[in-house]
């Protein structure tokens, strides 16, 4: 025998496995079925949840905007306007508001969306009216704006 | 509205509206869009897809819908009953023959998005064929949406002042024979 006394037998292979292991499963504890307990499990869908997650970081961009747009479309049309004339007589006008802001101004400050609704409506009664007029008639005010680089 | 206490802004934001379409020569299509949009919730700014922000939609006189071209004898439409030899495509004079609520419905079904809320939603779709509701759903309603088009009036719709008003085109000559 090469071991002689029991301190020499027993091995320690590793103090930390408890905590290895946890470290793994807190990340599936809202999972279903024995993903959330059992390691062995445990280990592919946590990786395969991290790899959505990663993923999805550039869907959630993408997915934030179509609602912001759909939200912005929805307010744009209760007052009589699209949403594509809204954004393109917005952007003549320079106003530089983002799809974030403009959809938040519709939650939460309606009277403020309404302003904009009515702007982005003069300045294109002002592009059909430079389009279809004479030309002789004065640009209209909204139309004179400098768009800054 | 700045005046509501903040439970009551948000019941009002929140609530669900009952709106009444009268599809009276009417496109069926044009009629199935505004219902999915305002099943959807699509017409409100707080819309999200999981908040279930969809409004009641009451179509009525479903019966007198006004299919344009010759979709009457051209539509068909197709299915099976799971049975061998079950296909079955009927145009959609004979559909409307059988039921008339069905081409609507049937519209709206294939307007909306091809998820699990489509069922509840085509549950608070409510198709009339003719004027009549019952009470309870005429109580609720809130808003009558205008009619997408625009009817044209019948010739004998109009007074004999309009149609002496109407200028000649050209005179004809007197031996002409009119049919």
């Amino acid at each position: 025998m090469v071991f002689l006394t029991l301190s020499c037998w027993i091995r320690s292979r590793g103090p930390d496995r408890y905590w290895k292991v946890q470290e793994v499963l807190k990340h599936a504890r809202h999972f279903r079925g024995r993903k959330n307990r059992c390691y062995s499990l445990a280990v592919l869908a946590v990786r395969r949840a991290f790899v959505y997650a990663t993923k999805a970081r550039k869907l959630k961009k993408r997915n934030m905007r179509t609602l912001w747009i759909s939200r912005i479309a929805a307010a744009t049309r209760e007052h009589g306007m699209k949403y594509p004339a809204l954004m393109h007589n917005l952007t003549k006008s320079s106003v530089q508001l983002n799809r974030r802001v403009i959809s938040d101004l519709a939650v939460t400050e309606p009277r403020s969306f309404l302003s904009l609704a009515k702007l982005a409506r003069a300045r294109q009664q002002e592009g059909f009216r430079a389009a279809l007029g004479d030309g002789k008639e004065p640009s209209g005010v909204l139309s004179r704006v400098v768009m800054l680089q | 509205m700045s005046s509501f206490s903040r439970s009551a802004q948000q019941w009002a934001t929140f609530a669900r509206s009952w709106f009444l379409i009268d599809a009276r020569m009417q496109p069926p299509g044009k009629i199935a869009t505004m219902c999915s949009i305002r099943l959807q919730g699509k017409h409100k700014p707080i819309y999200h897809a999981l908040s279930d922000c969809g409004d009641h939609v009451v179509v009525i006189n479903s019966k007198h819908i006004a299919f344009s071209g010759n979709k009457w004898e051209q539509k068909v439409y197709s299915s099976h009953t799971g049975y061998p030899g079950g296909f079955k495509q009927v145009t959609a004079a004979q559909l409307h023959h059988k039921d008339p609520k069905a081409i609507v419905r049937l519209a709206v079904y294939g307007m909306l998005p091809r998820n699990l809320h489509r069922r509840t939603m085509m549950q608070r779709l409510h198709i009339f064929s003719e004027d009549e509701l019952p009470y309870d759903i005429q109580a609720n309603l809130t808003e009558e949406l205008p009619q997408p088009r625009e009817i044209p009036k019948k010739l004998s719709e109009y007074t004999q002042e309009e149609i002496d008003a109407f200028p000649r085109l050209w005179t004809p000559p007197e031996d002409y024979k009119m049919k």
